[in-house]
């Protein structure tokens, strides 16, 4: 060998080498080989994979999971193109009796594959942009709420929507509200209950800020009827979108923005709660596996979903003995999969049970296929409805007229498969324990 | 006399298919044959190291110049039996600075491309390295896949008009006076390709020259025709690990020792080894704490395997010679070197030569010399050309790569299918059928599983060797079966049964050393699975006799069903 070919770095310093702080891996970058080792192929995970249940082309969670990840090796760069078929519902990671972190596997995998494979000028990753980027284009449409409801609802927008975009014509955009959340919470002056015992901090999510604030103000009216002092602090998406969609970036960085400003309300002695279960679930479990700002750990210990709260820390049935509602028929109640995966899936048909007037009646234990931004891409939506075949039938064969549910995107699958109308748990427990909304906005 | 082959090559390991196809390639007739499968006795059991030499650069120079040059050649003729990784010498801060530059300076010596890493860098290049390595040496040591480099030497060798012959076990030298001019071997079940359950039968085979490569049995086969021959047989334990904890080589920086390299092999990490000589190669006690002595020590440089699951552990051994007289008492002393016994010259009977020593990364020079040595015995003047011609899947390999195919099969399955099969991959994945997975963990299709049955006969363990078919985490408790079903209809029930057994209980000969922790739930649920949906816990059909069906009751009557509905009798 030539002397130019002998690197002469001979004198490389060795143990006493300063070594700077060591920085974390990108999610898409993360070696997730050793989680293989948990998986003995039971095939439980598929089993209960509803995607696989009702696509024979989908491979299922184990081959998405554990199998292609053992399969891969450092410098290989292609994820299967199947990846984008798994609907992120995370029914896998309960199912599996042996702890193999397929969530984790399946999110990072999407995010790499989006990352190195899918072309960024085609029309799917454009339109999962948007989608996964709900959260920006929100702000938008509340700026203008009732011509935005007016120009989505046209069916002219619903053809170009799916012509151009690929999102499905078949499903009706939702409204957003005239007044949102925040801006209400602004107008009102805040908390109205000052206490530094208690206090929670609020992660409403983007649907219960622009589309559905009376869920968000059933949660304020709740807590403050418990004696909670209630923060609002600066939040973004909770990422789980974008994790469905394999834009780990953009997930980055509004979990960065969520885990600074929520750790900065659990030093001032607040726990998070938040009422979307999927937003819960995000914090709680996604984070953690996929992040390492500081405080992530410590702010996934600390949220709650806005009820077991209630259950752990105040009476919650206690206090519910004996009350009535009159606003609310009985309920065909659907536990979404994010709740079923924090172990929530008996707890709302449990809290309505000491309330007179009204009962939730269990649809069963099906997905309801949607799962997010999933079921509103046209190539998903068949597959979607497929899912959701067996939630509607039991919704309509309970003895109920109306849904609850408290996911917003189930809620969406749920009235567009039954034309009911559909409600949150803590519209509920407002009615229950505060009185009916025009008493309680009088308040 | 008229013979019945020019050469016989005894032994179907990487030196035996090594030497055969060398000289059918020189044009000469050769018949090789083979206890068991091919790679069965010491290739089949290493771990797949392709040497840079960096190990051998201080101790052994020459040894190292060799491995290097054989390592390069490799890499051109056998691409897709060789993964090039790249090695890593590592340094713990109690391993001693100046072998750490004895080892570099030797590289260099040797021509082996080495350069010093930090710490830092070295952790780049391996996450998972201790966090207390100081620093590395990095050389162009590779994998290698000892099966298919093996298998694909023996069918260069039948392309070249060879007869390969395994599961033919030498049962005699035949010896005329001081001259050896063949042998007597028991094929298990008929000449030609294996098929189970078929009789054994006997076959004289005589030749102009005998090649005795069954190295550590060589012992075995010279007291056959009372020659004497002292390999000194050295067990070593190799643990193999459920997923890559490496992509790279990872070896210990310090003079010698047990358990001191983890070698990343297909989807797996393999961790060796020990060195302890034995006095039979087939029968030497395997001992928990060897696996578990091995893998506290090498936690020491990726600490994650402490925690990490091992799917098997297997013990090889060295076929190890040193003259007579030289009286060296710790194995790990002996060279590695191989000699070539002349046993004319050495014992005064002619006709045969045994090869004793040496090591996989240099098969092909070993061979080299041997067929050398065989020809001017025969008198036959023809040059090797094993060194530039291509192994079978090898050929164009580059191109091959460029325009990569699915065949559409998933990215990971299309992946590791193609890299097995090298050029031979389109022959092979290219069907009309549909083509399942069979082995998940793997990713071995139905048409890469067939391919092999074409190559093998019934026998499933040469499949798993061709294909890696059962060789994952679930150790084959998934795909034994299905890849047994392949078998028929060209085989019948009881062939293909006793193809599944054989199968299977190689899977479990492993398995039972890594029964704690995950892959003991493996092995429960793999129990498990067989029991209850193949009845193989106690199955009437696998008994010797008759069932006894009138042991049997007639079953329930009509009004003992709980319904109180009628039933047919």
């Amino acid at each position: 060998m030539s002397d130019a070919e002998q690197p002469t770095d001979d004198g490389v310093p060795g143990d006493d080498e300063f070594e700077p702080i060591q920085v974390f891996p990108e999610a898409e970058e993360m070696d997730l080989r050793p989680g293989a080792d948990n998986c003995y192929k039971c095939s439980t995970c598929d089993t209960n994979c509803p995607v696989a249940e009702v696509d024979d082309e989908f491979p299922g969670p184990k081959f998405q999971g554990p199998e292609q990840w053992r399969l891969k090796r450092q410098d290989d760069q292609d994820i299967d193109d199947s990846v984008m078929k798994c609907s992120n519902c995370m029914r896998c990671d309960s199912a599996c009796p042996s702890d193999v972190p397929l969530s984790q596997m399946h999110n990072t995998a999407r995010g790499e594959y989006v990352e190195e494979q899918m072309n960024k000028f085609s029309r799917e990753y454009v339109r999962n942009r948007i989608l996964a980027n709900y959260r920006r284009l929100a702000p938008l449409g509340s700026m203008f709420p009732r011509t935005t409801n007016f120009v989505m609802g046209l069916s002219a927008t619903q053809w170009l929507g799916e012509k151009l975009l690929g999102i499905t014509g078949e499903r009706e955009f939702p409204e957003f509200a005239t007044e949102t959340f925040r801006e209400w919470w602004t107008k009102r002056g805040g908390a109205n209950v000052d206490n530094p015992d208690k206090r929670i901090a609020y992660f409403h999510g983007c649907y219960s800020n622009y589309n559905t604030p009376e869920v968000a103000k059933a949660l304020v009216r709740v807590y403050e009827h418990f004696g909670y002092e209630i923060m609002v602090p600066d939040q973004h998406c909770s990422g789980t979108p974008m994790f469905a969609n394999g834009m780990l970036e953009d997930a980055r960085r509004s979990a960065e923005t969520n885990v600074r400003e929520l750790a900065a309300a659990l030093e001032d002695g607040a726990d998070i709660v938040a009422s979307c279960s999927s937003c819960s679930m995000s914090l709680r479990q996604e984070y953690p596996e996929l992040f390492d700002f500081e405080g992530t750990e410590a702010v996934a210990e600390n949220t709650w979903d806005a009820v077991e709260y209630l259950r752990v820390h105040e009476d919650l049935e206690g206090e519910l003995e004996g009350t009535s509602v009159d606003e609310f028929d009985d309920f065909a109640y659907h536990a979404p999969c994010h709740a079923r995966n924090q172990g929530l899936d008996g707890q709302t048909t449990e809290v309505l049970a000491p309330i007179d007037g009204v009962a939730a009646h269990d649809v069963g234990d099906s997905c309801s296929g949607i799962s997010g931004t999933y079921g509103w891409k046209a190539e998903n939506y068949e597959t979607s409805m497929k899912i959701g075949e067996e939630m509607f039938d039991h919704m309509e064969e309970s003895e109920a007229n109306t849904g609850l549910t408290e996911c917003p995107t189930c809620s969406m699958q749920m009235e567009h498969g039954t034309g009911y109308e559909i409600s949150h748990t803590l519209e509920v427990l407002e009615a229950a324990l505060v009185g009916d909304r025009t008493e309680a906005a009088a308040q | 006399m008229p013979r019945d082959t020019e050469v016989l090559v005894l032994g179907g390991g990487s030196t035996g298919c090594g030497i055969a196809r060398d000289l059918a390639m020189r044009g000469l007739e050769v018949t090789l044959v083979e206890r068991g499968n091919l790679t069965d006795g010491t290739t089949g059991r290493m771990h797949g190291l392709l040497h840079s030499g960096g190990r051998y650069a201080v101790s052994d120079q020459a040894s190292a110049t060799e491995c290097i040059e054989e390592n390069e050649i490799l890499r051109g003729i056998a691409g897709h039996c060789v993964e090039e990784t790249g090695g890593l010498f590592v340094q713990r801060p109690e391993d001693s600075d100046e072998y750490f530059q004895e080892k570099l300076e030797g590289c260099r010596e040797c021509g082996i491309p080495a350069r010093v890493l930090s710490g830092r860098e070295a952790r780049e290049v391996e996450p998972y390295l201790a966090d207390d390595v100081a620093r590395a040496i990095e050389v162009p040591d590779g994998a290698v896949d000892p099966f298919r480099l093996c298998v694909a030497n023996a069918i260069d060798a039948e392309n070249h008009g060879a007869r390969v012959e395994t599961h033919a076990e030498v049962v005699d030298l035949l010896r005329d006076g001081d001259d050896i001019y063949g042998v007597e071997v028991r094929h298990e079940s008929g000449p030609g390709k294996r098929t189970h359950a078929s009789p054994g039968t006997t076959e004289e085979i005589t030749a102009d020259y005998v090649v005795n490569a069954t190295g550590a049995w060589a012992g075995q086969i010279g007291a056959m025709a009372d020659l004497e021959i002292e390999v000194r047989p050295s067990k070593g334990v190799m643990t193999i690990m459920n997923v890559r904890q490496v992509d790279t080589v990872i070896n210990r920086c310090r003079p010698k020792g047990d358990a001191d390299i983890i070698v990343p092999h297909e989807t797996t990490a393999i961790l060796g080894t020990t060195d302890e000589e034995v006095s039979d190669p087939d029968d030497y006690p395997e001992e928990q704490w060897e696996v578990d002595q091995m893998i506290d020590t090498l936690s020491e440089l990726v600490p994650i395997l402490e925690e990490a699951r091992t799917i098997r552990s297997f013990w090889g051994v060295r076929p190890l010679y040193e003259p007579p007289g030289t009286g060296t008492q710790d194995p790990t002393d002996i060279t590695r070197d191989f000699f070539l016994l002349d046993h004319a010259d050495r014992d005064g009977v002619a006709g045969m030569s045994s090869i004793v020593g040496g090591k996989f990364t240099t098969y092909r020079a070993m061979a080299e010399e041997i067929a050398d040595h065989v020809c001017d015995k025969l008198g036959v003047t023809a040059s090797c050309s094993t060194a530039d011609e291509p192994l079978p899947g090898s050929e164009n390999i580059e191109t091959l790569e460029a325009g990569m195919d699915d065949f559409g099969l998933r990215s990971p399955v299309a992946r590791r299918s193609t890299q097995r099969l090298g050029s031979r991959a389109s022959e092979v994945l290219e069907t009309d059928e549909p083509n399942p997975v069979i082995c998940q963990c793997e990713g071995v299709t139905r048409a890469e599983i067939r391919d092999a049955i074409s190559q093998s006969g019934s026998d499933l363990n040469a499949v798993r060797i061709r294909t890696r078919a059962s060789m994952g985490n679930c150790q084959g408790g998934f795909c034994c079966q299905n890849m047994a079903n392949e078998l028929h209809p060209t085989y019948d029930e009881e062939t293909v049964r006793e193809a599944l057994d054989e199968l299977f209980q190689e899977r479990w000969k492993g398995e039972r050393h890594a029964l704690w922790g995950e892959q003991l739930s493996q092995a429960m649920l793999n129990y498990a699975l067989h029991a209850t949906t193949m009845n193989r816990d106690h199955d009437p059909a696998s008994a010797t006799g008759d069932v006894d069906f009138a042991a049997f009751d007639g079953g329930r009557t009509a009004s003992d069903r709980v319904d109180g509905t009628q039933g047919a009798d």
